[in-house]
């Protein structure tokens, strides 16, 4: 730069005519960057190809087999728990172990997210005694391994008395025994869906509800707590909709008729809306790519870069129309799929007119095998589920905890000082902010931890909870297919981890400070 | 301000007075800052030692000193943002004590400016103005809003209503933060150091705007290093080092003729 003559290395395609005129093409950068784009992009896809073909014969050499055909063949596998405890087929067995593996991350991220704040803000209070326990819980939580403890709450629980059948039937609320603890089980029943609709409709008014209460707090300036009653507008039409649900059992007719709309459309209809949404949505983010490079008087300033995006871009739109041209066998299944998803939801409205939204049963015992253990009636948390719930919350507050301290410690104390010093009360303070400005600090560690927490739940093979892998590794013994099993789990654990990304990126984005 | 605009008598020759930096007689207005032997210690520290002073209603203080002396120690007493141990504080006929009801009503009268601006980074300019009035004094939002416009328009700067904080200069988030502080109405506003953290081609305008303040009559107690301003808009100069008040005077008598060995000192490395 500081010598004009010499060719500078800015490498921005405007001046690329002009530069590369002089420089050798082996020390154009341009030039060199293009070339090791697209030398890497060949080693990537060659290696990728070298390995699987070569793994491919490996497995046939050795006469091990990778079908995936035991998703649909009958298995002889019982489990513990979960939707259903005597699969027909192994693809079945590992939905149901998903399902529990699902159960386990939900309740345990929103159950470890509230014990985490406790935590965290226990550890920065005042009282003494409150911020001792805190911080002891956190120093002993996350310095134990994870195994170590949900096998010591394991050997805890079982501990507990035994149950016998001569325990029940049960007549009470509760019952605590070393098979876990049954309470009484509220289900959904025929009637949900309809009443399902009446509560949507109240989601709808809650919206209005709250933006006519945020407007007349906003004109007088009186406490209308608009959240307060959006929140009630909800029950108001739940407890309504418990009683009138079966007005809406003509809605099963509309989701008929979508259904057979859907059967009756030729292939051809859902291959052009993916092939314009495709074309639609890579032309409007190189459209607005450009336009975002645009100088105010029109000049397009592209860096190499930015070409390789916008080509990159184009060319992957290309190959999805491609692909959507050429199978047709995805057309189709959506056009299926679509059909028995209407279908499905059809036949939840076509119930008897007087069917309950809910039901309730009370819990009771059975033995199937040789002890007796907990029928299907109550609601039970078991051992196995407790141990690794436990396990897994318990160990995961203590890291959110830290986040959430974290957290309100980075917001300067200048901030307090100056709500303070305009005459916000200490809780205004905190509401209004410090937790809008620490939440952004707290939520990417706290993802992370959510990603953590459900893939910990995998240790619960350690206590026998039939979760994903745990039903996995039975399924692979008796069906001998180990690698597509894995190929399920990886794939199983990589969709969870990428959806818990997304929604905390989106969030976290929403949440961003603007500067400059 | 209130006082201000039923008093015009009193208050206009004062106004006058103090714009054209003479000195004015406050010896009638009432007391609004009372301390009396204020002591404060970080541990064996003593950041405060036996503080007494009395600031009258529409006077102007200016508060100087080395760092470390125990200004802005000082200055953040009298809101309660650091607690004094030892003495009184008596601020518009309350008594800062354990009572947060006290604490809360003198917060609500005393307006602050800090050094660091301290403007609250995910609101926009216009939110920062209205966030205490709409949640402490119950404004609609509304009225908030056009008292907000009013003050922006004051401190010069209603075009940056929508922007953010980190949008802003540095000077111009000083004059929002003497906006935000005036949205509550205060009888007395605290300044400390507000020029500090600015780049000095900015420093004038925030100057400028607490010039036309203290020309309102405001009560103004300021901590700061500008002595240009100490000279033109003060009523009386503190000076203070080791958390004691070594000399206090009016600006003119304080820069021609001080009267303390360690104030000649100051003075002479300052000037």
């Amino acid at each position: 730069m500081t010598q004009p003559t010499h060719s500078s290395s800015t490498g921005s395609s405007n001046t690329h005519a002009a530069v590369s005129a002089r420089v050798p093409l082996w020390r154009d950068v341009v030039v060199l960057k293009w070339v090791t784009q697209v030398a890497l992009l060949a080693v990537v896809l060659g290696t990728m190809w070298f390995l699987a073909s070569q793994a491919g014969d490996n497995l046939r050499a050795r006469n091990i087999n990778t079908d995936f055909d035991f998703i649909e063949r009958p298995v002889d596998i019982q489990l513990g728990e979960g939707i259903d405890t005597h699969p027909d087929t192994g693809g079945r067995a590992l939905w149901t172990g998903m399902v529990n593996t699902l159960r386990l991350s939900i309740a345990g991220i929103a159950v470890a997210t509230v014990l985490g704040v406790i935590v965290g803000l226990a550890r920065l209070s005042d009282n003494w005694l409150v911020s001792r326990l805190a911080s002891t819980w956190v120093e002993v939580l996350r310095n134990v391994p994870l195994l170590v403890q949900m096998i010591f709450y394991f050997s805890v629980l079982t501990t507990l008395p035994r149950v016998g059948l001569d325990t029940g039937p049960i007549n009470g609320w509760l019952h605590i025994s070393n098979k876990g603890i049954s309470m009484p089980r509220v289900f959904i029943a025929d009637g949900f869906y309809q009443w399902l609709v009446v509560v949507l409709i109240g989601a709808v008014a809650a919206r209005f509800v709250h933006r006519r209460r945020t407007r007349i707090h906003d004109e007088t300036g009186a406490n209308t707590s608009p959240m307060l009653w959006a929140i009630g507008t909800v029950a108001l039409f739940g407890l309504v909709g418990l009683f009138v649900h079966p007005a809406f059992s003509w809605l099963g007719g509309v989701f008929g008729a979508v259904a057979e709309l859907l059967d009756s459309l030729p292939v051809i209809v859902p291959q052009v809306v993916l092939a314009a949404a495709a074309i639609g949505l890579a032309a409007r983010w190189i459209l607005r790519f450009l336009a975002a490079h645009r100088s105010a008087r029109g000049h397009l300033a592209l860096t190499d870069d930015d070409w390789f995006r916008v080509i990159f871009t184009a060319a992957a739109s290309l190959a999805i129309v491609f692909l959507v041209v050429r199978w047709t066998g995805l057309s189709s299944w959506i056009l299926n799929s679509g059909r028995d998803l209407f279908h499905v939801i059809e036949a939840k409205f076509d119930v008897d007119g007087a069917a309950r939204p809910f039901d309730a049963m009370r819990p009771d015992i059975v033995q199937k095998g040789k002890f007796p253990n907990y029928g299907v009636n109550g609601l039970t948390l078991s051992l196995g589920f407790a141990a690794v719930f436990f396990g897994v919350v318990f160990y995961t507050s203590a890291f959110i905890g830290e986040n959430v301290r974290g957290g309100i410690l980075a917001v300067p104390k200048g901030q307090t000082e100056a709500a303070l010093a305009v005459g916000l009360t200490r809780g205004q303070v905190i509401r209004r902010v410090v937790l809008p400005q620490a939440f952004r600090i707290i939520l990417p560690p706290t993802g992370n931890q959510y990603l953590n927490l459900t893939k910990n739940t995998s240790l619960a093979i350690a206590v026998g909870y039939s979760e994903i892998v745990q039903v996995g590794t039975t399924v692979f013994n008796q069906t001998g297919r180990t690698l597509p099993v894995v190929a399920i789990w990886m794939l199983f654990y990589l969709s969870c981890s990428l959806t818990i990304s997304v929604i905390v990126n989106w969030f976290n984005v929403r949440m961003q400070l603007v500067e400059r | 301000m209130n006082d201000a605009a039923s008093n015009p008598e009193t208050s206009s020759p004062a106004a006058a007075a103090a714009a054209s930096g003479q000195t004015r007689d406050l010896s009638g207005a009432r007391d609004m800052i009372v301390c009396e032997d204020v002591s404060k210690w970080y541990g064996d520290f003593q950041a405060l030692d036996k503080v007494s002073a009395t600031i009258k209603e529409q006077e102007v203080v200016v508060v100087l000193g080395p760092s470390g002396s125990g200004k802005s120690t000082w200055i953040r007493c009298i809101n309660r943002l650091e607690v004094h141990q030892e003495g009184r504080i008596v601020v518009d006929d309350v008594e800062l004590t354990n009572d947060m009801r006290n604490i809360e009503k003198v917060r609500s009268e005393v307006g602050m400016v800090f050094q660091q601006f301290n403007l609250f980074p995910h609101l926009t300019i216009r939110d920062n103005v209205t966030l205490a009035p709409i949640w402490v004094r119950k404004k609609p939002r509304a009225e908030a809003e056009e008292q907000a416009m009013a003050l922006l328009e004051r401190v010069g700067i209603p075009e940056q209503a929508d922007k953010y904080p980190g949008q802003l200069s540095g000077g111009q988030q000083q004059r929002v933060a003497i906006a935000r502080a005036l949205a509550m109405e205060p009888r007395i506003m605290l300044f400390d150091e507000p020029t500090s953290a600015l780049d000095p081609e900015m420093i004038k305008e925030v100057l400028d705007v607490m010039k036309t303040l203290a020309h309102s009559g405001m009560t103004m107690m300021v901590v700061t290093h500008e002595m240009g301003f100490a000279k033109e808009v003060a009523d009386r100069l503190i000076f203070m080092e080791d958390g004691q008040i070594v000399e206090q005077n009016t600006p003119d008598l304080f820069f021609s003729n001080p009267t303390e060995e360690r104030t000649k000192l100051f003075l002479s490395q300052i000037l």
